[in-house]
């Protein structure tokens, strides 16, 4: 299925909140598995753990240990779980009840080593691309660790790099790079060929601060987790400013469980200003499933924002030709 | 570039800061000791730290916050700015053991770290309108016609002018004054983790009656009280006498100042002086202190705190120039050394000088140090024995010790020290540092010579 040709886009509610302290500490990233499970990997101090989830909240067990500075979490198509370690730059993998399936990277700046690697993709033949921090490259491996291809270097110029963080790979095999410290987002074909960046520092729409991942949807929609700004923005497949999400939490199931049975934190809650609690705190990842349900990593909230996307793809018939200019004039 | 100016340069980047690299001590000198004084102080004059690259690392933890803060001491650009931070939270002692929010305690810091090098009045100011503070000394529960004098007491005590130079009235109209300024309620820990409180007045809650305070007399509120405190040439003393304690030599602690006078009288009026002239301003203060000769002739006159000791040896060392795992084991020493960053004992804050040692911290210290100086691998240590080679192909004892003193320190030791010294030098004869078939070997007795320096009793005075 080709990508629409427009969207009516009739909204993106929020959905749901999934985790609370202690279940999903500092999440960092989420990863989807099939009939609804979630991966959220989650950093604490110098340890990474894994969370697994459904989608309905049901507790699926942890998975300890699985790296120490895990910045990142994928899935193939086995459902085995790729981590990113940018303490040790290494990629560790393990499958979905938690047995290693092995390690591999190794530290330095040559092709197919790592300088704390970020964020991690993979594409359609599970090759997985590497944001290579450290090194301001990204780099594109076999999953079992083969180097296949590099491209970047440090600087702000296209295709150069400062610190890159999220990676993702959409649909038609293009890969965008979060320039963490340029506050951008770049886009390439599967070569690394440059095809657009788009973003600069700032908190106005449009405007990055220190952004930390991307996803791209069947849609070709971006949502850019613009971390320093605590909000996701998303911008359509040509990099123009649609909409941005503030936050809208509510209490998870889990978290009301754990309410009905504790007097003191009721009261306390009852006494604070709710209005920041549903918002936002240092967003950093983003993950969007095929029913539209864009999952936040709300790191400082210890939780998974859900929001839902509702939108009906337009024919050409259905969507206006485009116009260069706008207009008063209501057809 | 004199031996002289090294040794001054690094006493005090000792006491501004948190010690230095060799590297970092080279370029200090070359910049010369006034200059160096005027980029302490004049903190706009270097960049600021990082902060994006140290929250992508270090932002998210629970146990973070010293770790990160200790991240700042070894590599902020503006070492004074941590150094008195960590000054005002000797003095401003609050501990995360009470509130169990280490946001707010974190919180604390930060604000401390933002107006530490300003004026008294905004200080002053700042800490009473600090959550962490207000519950610390329940001024949350400082109402009218209840009032809770705790932090009222403890701000004239041990904040701003010390026993002997107020009276009970004055604690208790200073208390008035305060009465209303408590903080917003944040949500609870759980679900959803620690969000911050902020300062909050609220009108009804505050005693809007005549007060008098030191013998100014009207309807005085918490920002009245400030004004005349900072005025108070007690306030200029008390002060003064704690930047001498922390920046120059020991004094006795703090609870015994109203009966035993400074060591050093003269300093106290110079600092003094350099307060009241400036209304306060911090960094006039300091800028006195470190020009000073009091200042430039108290070498080692110190005992070293456990952050001080922790940080110096891993500026020795070289290591965690760059945000890197294993960081977050380090405010954990200091805590097994008797300093636990954001968690001081009492309102008393820590005991300093000889208090910090006794038989179970010096063993501390000692492993400590000659734990993290057991790596040859490391930075610091690479750089010094590549400094030892310079020197020639071989170094009798004699010079060995010398010039692992002068690359530690430049560090004085008294005779017993050196005869130890000497002696582990001697026992392997010359050093034949610069013959590579012998590097391991080298390598390794440098090592053992750097463990034996920092120790030594001496390398524990700062």
């Amino acid at each position: 299925m080709g990508r629409p040709y427009g969207l009516l886009r009739a909204g993106f509610p929020f959905f749901k909140t999934v985790g609370m302290r202690r279940h999903t500490n500092f999440p960092v990233d989420v990863a989807l598995g099939k009939e609804n499970r979630l991966y959220i990997l989650c950093r604490n101090g110098d340890a990474s753990m894994v969370r697994k989830y459904t989608v309905d909240e049901d507790n699926l067990g942890e998975i300890g240990g699985v790296a120490t500075w895990g910045v990142a979490i994928i899935t193939d198509n086995e459902e085995n779980l790729y981590i990113s370690d940018e303490a040790k730059h290494c990629i560790a993998s393990f499958n979905a009840d938690g047995e290693s399936l092995g390690t591999w990277g190794e530290h330095g700046d040559g092709d197919g080593q790592l300088n704390a690697p970020a964020g991690i993709a993979f594409d359609a033949e599970e090759n997985i691309y590497v944001a290579d921090a450290l090194n301001h490259r990204v780099q594109k491996f076999t999953k079992d660790g083969t180097f296949i291809s590099k491209w970047g270097s440090h600087g702000d110029g296209e295709g150069e790099f400062d610190m890159p963080w999220g990676i993702t790979v959409d649909e038609l095999g293009d890969v965008y790079v979060v320039d963490w410290r340029n506050d951008r987002v770049q886009k390439f074909n599967s070569e690394g060929e440059f095809i657009f960046a788009f973003g600069k520092s700032g908190c106005e729409d449009g405007e990055l601060n220190r952004p930390t991942d991307v996803a791209v949807d069947e849609h070709g929609d971006i949502y850019v987790a613009d971390c320093g700004n605590d909000r996701v923005q998303l911008f359509n497949s040509e990099s123009r400013y649609v909409e941005k999400f503030l936050g809208d939490a509510t209490l998870s199931e889990t978290a009301i469980d754990y309410m009905m049975t504790n007097a003191g934190p009721n009261r306390m809650r009852d006494m604070a200003n709710l209005e920041p609690q549903k918002l936002f705190r240092r967003p950093i990842s983003v993950t969007i499933n095929g029913d539209g349900l864009l999952f936040v990593a709300d790191n400082c909230s210890y939780r998974v924002q859900v929001y839902k996307k509702h939108a009906i793809p337009l024919t050409e018939q259905e969507f206006g030709p485009p116009r260069r200019s706008p207009t008063l004039h209501q057809e | 570039m004199s031996n002289a100016d090294v040794a001054l340069t690094a006493h005090l980047m000792r006491r501004a800061g948190f010690g230095t690299t060799l590297t970092e001590l080279e370029e200090y000198v070359k910049k010369g000791y006034e200059n160096v004084v005027e980029d302490l102080v004049d903190i706009e004059r270097c960049p600021p730290i990082d902060e994006d690259v140290v929250d992508r690392y270090f932002g998210a933890s629970e146990g973070g916050y010293r770790t990160t803060w200790m991240y700042r001491m070894l590599n902020s650009p503006r070492p004074l700015e941590e150094k008195m931070a960590l000054f005002w939270h000797h003095v401003f002692a609050t501990g995360v053991g009470k509130n169990q929010h280490i946001l707010a305690s974190s919180m604390q810091i930060d604000m401390l770290r933002g107006v530490g090098l300003s004026n008294m009045r905004e200080i002053l100011l700042a800490l009473s309108k600090d959550p962490a503070m207000i519950f610390w000394l329940d001024n949350n529960e400082n109402r009218k016609g209840e009032p809770n004098e705790n932090y009222g007491r403890e701000l004239l005590e041990l904040f701003s002018m010390g026993v002997g130079n107020y009276s009970e009235d004055d604690i208790k109209d200073c208390s008035r004054a305060f009465t209303g300024w408590t903080f917003t309620q944040p949500p609870p820990l759980y679900p959803q983790g620690y969000y911050p409180a902020h300062f909050a007045f609220i009108e009804e809650e505050h005693d809007n009656g005549e007060k008098t305070f030191l013998g100014n007399t009207g309807n005085l509120n918490g920002d009245d009280i400030i004004d005349i405190i900072v005025k108070q040439p007690a306030c200029a003393e008390f002060i003064s006498r704690h930047l001498y304690n922390f920046f120059v030599a020991d004094e006795p602690q703090v609870p015994s100042w109203s009966v035993t006078p400074p060591q050093d009288p003269d300093a106290i009026d110079t600092l003094s002086n350099a307060f009241l002239d400036s209304d306060g301003d911090i960094r006039h203060i300091l800028r006195t202190l470190f020009n000073s000769d009091f200042f430039k002739e108290a070498r080692f006159k110190k005992v070293k705190s456990p952050t001080e000791l922790v940080t110096g040896i891993l500026k020795l060392v070289g290591t965690y120039q760059k945000p890197e795992l294993g960081m977050a084991k380090y405010p954990g020493a200091t805590t097994l050394m008797g300093q636990e960053l954001l968690n001081p004992p009492t309102v008393e804050g820590w005991h300093t000088g000889r208090e910090w040692i006794d038989g179970g911290t010096l063993t501390e210290r000692i492993n400590f140090s000659v734990g993290e100086l057991s790596d040859a691998s490391k930075p610091g240590i690479g750089q010094i024995i590549s400094r030892l080679k310079s020197n020639g192909s071989a170094l009798s004892p004699d010079e060995f010790v010398d010039r692992c003193l002068e690359l530690v320190g430049p560090l004085d030791v008294g005779e017993t020290t050196r005869e130890s010294l000497s002696r582990f030098a001697a026992s392997q004869g010359d050093l034949n540092i610069g013959a590579d078939d012998a590097a391991e070997e080298n390598n390794a007795r440098v090592v053992r010579m750097l463990q034996l320096i920092v120790s030594s009793r001496e390398y524990q005075f700062a």
